[in-house]
């Protein structure tokens, strides 16, 4: 395998397993938050339960989390020495914040984790706050970087060197809003869909009791409000890369062609070599009409792009499919989410338990991680062939050191072992007891309250045979 | 040019710390590999280790990953040209860290099962060695002046530079710290604990493995003036000081363990760690990879040297409050400390 095609396959391998569990630690602790504050003030043992559930998740996520991002963090310099040699001084810094943001989130998390039963209930709920906001900062420190890397900016080019370097240009760069709150709504779509799904799981297999319901209305509540916000920030998105990055536009509609009055292409293999595109669901003068509410007006195609500024072969068809996959997915999602809570207000505020219903809600919280994973291949691959927009390619990036493919197939081992144990753990957490549901159970404190706790379980056990 | 040292010293601290602390992590899967069989000792042991360091091997980890940031925003030019010739040491060093991680991650929730609690213990064994013995050698490769380019091209992937035998002997003197660290610390623990046989065991491995590691410095400063002629040279202009006193430290540290003061031995032993990698930064000034990149030439531009630096003010004036804050919740209950407060504390 090249050193470009092994590094890039590494590099993509452990971003993609990384943005699952960043995803994931940055939505959670806000569900963890709303959650613990529901019981708190309605003095409502399952909420309680799903709290403390969701806090066991969330610290074995937050550590493989952890793992996976010492990967990536190593591997900006391991597989691209050449990008970091240049990029470093730019946007090393936002990276370094995370650093921060990142240790302070652990810390609060562990306080959050030990500190159920030395905290009062209300100094501990708001522990939770810290980590949902330094959560967030993590995330936007991080793809203001990779904004950077799609729109470069802070810095002047003298003779091949970068001159006049400010690092807090380079951070808000023309991409960094549309990106940073797109990924930040991401992680709240992700983590809303992903519990719904969870409950909604639980409740097919039979298990409909007050708990799952409430699993499943509180992952639908933050669902119901992030995906319409989502879909709108990812219009503004492709909006602004039309004028950005318009091979990556032409590439996200599957343009081959210039013209006015072009239709929407859905779906469909659009060559550019060819000017084709084959098998798409055509909607006439769709194009035009949705980019700039007109009829006939004009798009550009990759034709009209210098042929060394296109995709590497491959890309562009791969770039349309998946940014038509995210946004099937996000309309798909909005759909259960939309019907979920028109059945909830319309049966009275019950939860719907409808068979249909709850496999939408299943399948929608698979599907919202696929969208996200299908949206960084829009970003990057849409990118090609540069790893620094307009400014240095890919293919001069790539560590040089004859060992990129041993590497590449080491870590594909790695993931494989980390993804595998990491499952069959979190299936063994779903099925461990769980914590008492009832709520004066929660209020005992000290070893007392510990004990009773788990003589309250044994009884519950005694009882469930 | 002063910023430029400053943040170089930032680097240096995160260096030490991450030895001191990640060091003892790494020292403590060497133990648990003596530690093996079923007997009542050796499950102790196991035990102990495993209490004391599963809680803060993430914390841990942060000063490594604020390193590597560091490293390639003050000075990508560097980050850039370690990648390039260590690319092999670091990516295995890289695997024994995850690997290490992740067994830790995994620890807490995994099936109480002997067998497969043993095969977790031997990942993180393997995991253990593996890390520090290459990051050593990384160190001596860097050190030894043998990253230069050669026709105005950095060496690629080589192994000429770190598995020499004097690489090697540093990623020996490595381990041996890390022993050494994970050692001293256990006999705190397990003299909280009231384990008069653990804090034996401890005590004299404690002993032995810095023994061992003062043998192996002096046979790398020995070695210094063949293979690393630019730091023995350093050495002798500036570092005679610092070596005299990391050599005293060690001695107080041996004294400490020997009379059974363990709290001392153990802050003695974060200082001797502190003086060997401080001894070494000290040596090779003006140099960060000697013989051609000096601190000042491949920092960043100011601005970003500027910035870096004010982040890293403003982040301690966020993060030391909220430490304090997660030992003060530790510190709330009087009854017997669960598990995990006992490792926090060691982080601090
Ligand atoms: C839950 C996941 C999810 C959903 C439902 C959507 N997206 Fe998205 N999208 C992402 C998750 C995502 C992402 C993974 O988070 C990306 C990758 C980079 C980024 O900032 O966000 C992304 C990138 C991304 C980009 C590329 C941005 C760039 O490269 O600068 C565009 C144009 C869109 N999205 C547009 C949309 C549209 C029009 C959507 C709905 C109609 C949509 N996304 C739904
Ligand atoms: C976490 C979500 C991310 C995912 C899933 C992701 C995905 C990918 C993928 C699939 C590739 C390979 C691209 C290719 O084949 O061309 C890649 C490359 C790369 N990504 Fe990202 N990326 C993410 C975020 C970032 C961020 C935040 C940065 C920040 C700097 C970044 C930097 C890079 C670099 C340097 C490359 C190699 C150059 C290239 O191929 O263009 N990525 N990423
Ligand atoms: C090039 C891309 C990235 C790099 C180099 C990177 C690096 C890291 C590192 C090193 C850690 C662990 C920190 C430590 O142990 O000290 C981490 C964790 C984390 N990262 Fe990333 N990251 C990247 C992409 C992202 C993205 C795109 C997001 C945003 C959603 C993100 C969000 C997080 C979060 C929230 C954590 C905390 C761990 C958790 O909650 O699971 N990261 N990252």
């Amino acid at each position: 395998m090249p050193n470009l095609l092994a590094a890039r396959s590494q590099m993509g391998l452990s971003l993609g397993f990384h943005i699952i569990f960043s995803a994931l630690g940055v939505g959670l602790p806000l569900i963890l938050c709303i959650a613990e504050g529901l019981a708190l003030l309605r003095k409502d043992g399952s909420w309680m339960a799903l709290a403390r559930q969701w806090t066991k998740a969330f610290a074995i996520l937050f550590a493989v989390g952890s793992v996976s991002g010492v990967i990536v963090e190593f591997e900006l310099s391991l597989l691209w020495p050449r990008w970091i040699s240049f990029a470093g001084a730019l946007i090393g810094l936002p990276f370094a914040m995370e650093g921060f943001a990142f240790f302070l989130e652990g810390i609060f998390l562990g306080i959050y984790l030990y500190g159920w039963n030395r905290l009062s209930p209300v100094v501990h709920w708001m522990c939770s706050l810290p980590i949902v906001l330094s959560g967030l900062f993590s995330a936007w420190f991080v793809v203001s970087a990779n904004s950077w890397m799609n729109s470069p900016s802070g810095f002047q080019m003298v003779n091949g060197k970068a001159v006049n370097i400010n690092p807090f240009a380079a951070i808000l760069n023309p991409s960094t809003p549309f990106e940073t709150t797109h990924m930040i709504l991401a992680c709240y779509v992700v983590v809303g869909f992903g519990t719904a799904a969870v409950y909604a799981a639980g409740m097919l297999r039979g298990k409909r009791d007050d708990y799952h319901r409430k699993g499943l209305l509180l992952g639908m509540a933050l669902a119901v409000v992030a995906i319409p916000l989502q879909i709108v920030s990812g219009d503004f998105n492709a909006r602004f890369l039309e004028q950005g990055q318009p091979a990556k536009y032409a590439a996200i509609e599957g343009l081959v062609t210039s013209g006015y009055g072009l239709p929407l292409y859905i779906g469909g293999i659009a060559d550019p070599t060819t000017g084709q595109v084959y098998g798409a669901l055509e909607i006439p003068h769709g194009e035009s009409l949705l980019a700039h509410f007109d009829l006939n007006s004009y798009a550009r195609g990759i034709n009209e792009i210098p042929a060394q500024d296109h995709q590497t072969a491959g890309s562009f068809e791969a770039v349309h499919l998946a940014f038509d996959g995210m946004v099937f997915i996000a309309f798909f999602s909005l759909l259960v989410a939309v019907v979920f809570w028109l059945l909830f207000l319309s049966r009275k505020r019950r939860v719907p338990e409808n068979k249909l219903v709850l496999w939408g809600a299943a399948i929608a919280g698979s599907l919202s991680f696929i969208a996200v994973e299908l949206g960084w291949i829009v970003t990057e691959e849409g990118r090609q062939p540069w790893i620094i927009y307009n400014l240095m390619l890919v293919r001069d990036a790539p560590n040089p050191a004859q060992w990129i493919t041993v590497s590449f197939i080491v870590f594909s081992c790695i993931y494989v072992l980390l993804g595998t144990t990491l499952i069959v753990l979190l299936l063994r957490l779903a099925r461990r007891p769980k914590t008492p549901m009832v709520w004066n159970e929660f209020v005992q404190r000290e070893e007392e309250g510990e004990e009773q706790r788990s003589q309250g379980l044994e009884r519950k056990k005694a009882g469930a045979r | 040019m002063i910023l430029d040292y400053a943040v170089a010293v930032l680097l240096w601290l995160s260096i030490i710390t991450y030895a001191t602390l990640g060091g003892a992590d790494f020292g403590g899967g060497i133990w648990q590999m003596f530690a093996f069989g079923s007997g009542k000792q050796a499950k102790e042991e196991r035990e102990i280790i495993t209490q004391a360091i599963g809680p803060v091997w993430e914390a841990n980890n942060v000063w490594l990953v604020y390193l590597v940031v560091g490293l390639f925003t003050a000075f990508p030019i560097v980050a850039g040209t370690l990648a390039i010739s260590l690319f092999i040491p670091f990516s295995l060093a890289l695997i024994g860290v995850v690997l290490r991680g992740a067994a830790f991650a995994f620890e807490e929730s995994i099936p109480q099962s002997v067998d497969v609690h043993a095969a977790f213990g031997r990942v993180f064994s393997a995991a253990s060695i593996i890390a520090p013995f290459l990051l050593g050698t990384c160190a001596a490769a860097v050190a030894s002046g043998q990253l230069r380019p050669a026709n105005g091209r950095i060496p690629v992937a080589v192994f000429s530079a770190w598995l020499t035998p004097f690489a090697i002997i540093v990623g020996l003197m490595g381990l041996g710290i890390c022993a050494t660290l994970a050692a001293v610390y256990l006999t705190v623990e397990a003299e909280r604990q009231e384990q008069p046989a653990l804090i034996e065991a401890f005590r004299i491995r404690a002993l032995i493995a810095g023994g061992v590691t003062a043998v192996l410095a002096a046979i790398t400063l020995g070695l210094s003036p063949f293979e690393a002629p630019v730091i023995w040279h350093g050495m002798l202009d500036e570092g005679l000081w610092a070596i005299a006193l990391t050599m005293a430290i060690g001695l107080a540290t041996a004294a400490a363990l020997f009379f059974r003061r363990f709290r001392l031995a153990r802050v003695l032993v974060q200082m001797e760690t502190a003086g060997i990698i401080g001894t070494w930064g000290i040596s090779q000034l003006p140099y960060i990879v000697p013989p051609d990149l000096t601190i000042t030439g491949a920092a960043s531009p100011y601005p970003t040297m500027q910035a870096f630096f004010i982040a890293a003010l403003v982040g301690m004036v966020i993060l030391l409050p909220s430490i304090w804050l997660l030992l003060h919740v530790f510190k709330v209950e009087e009854k017997p400390p669960p598990v995990h407060e006992k490792g926090l504390e060691k982080a601090t």
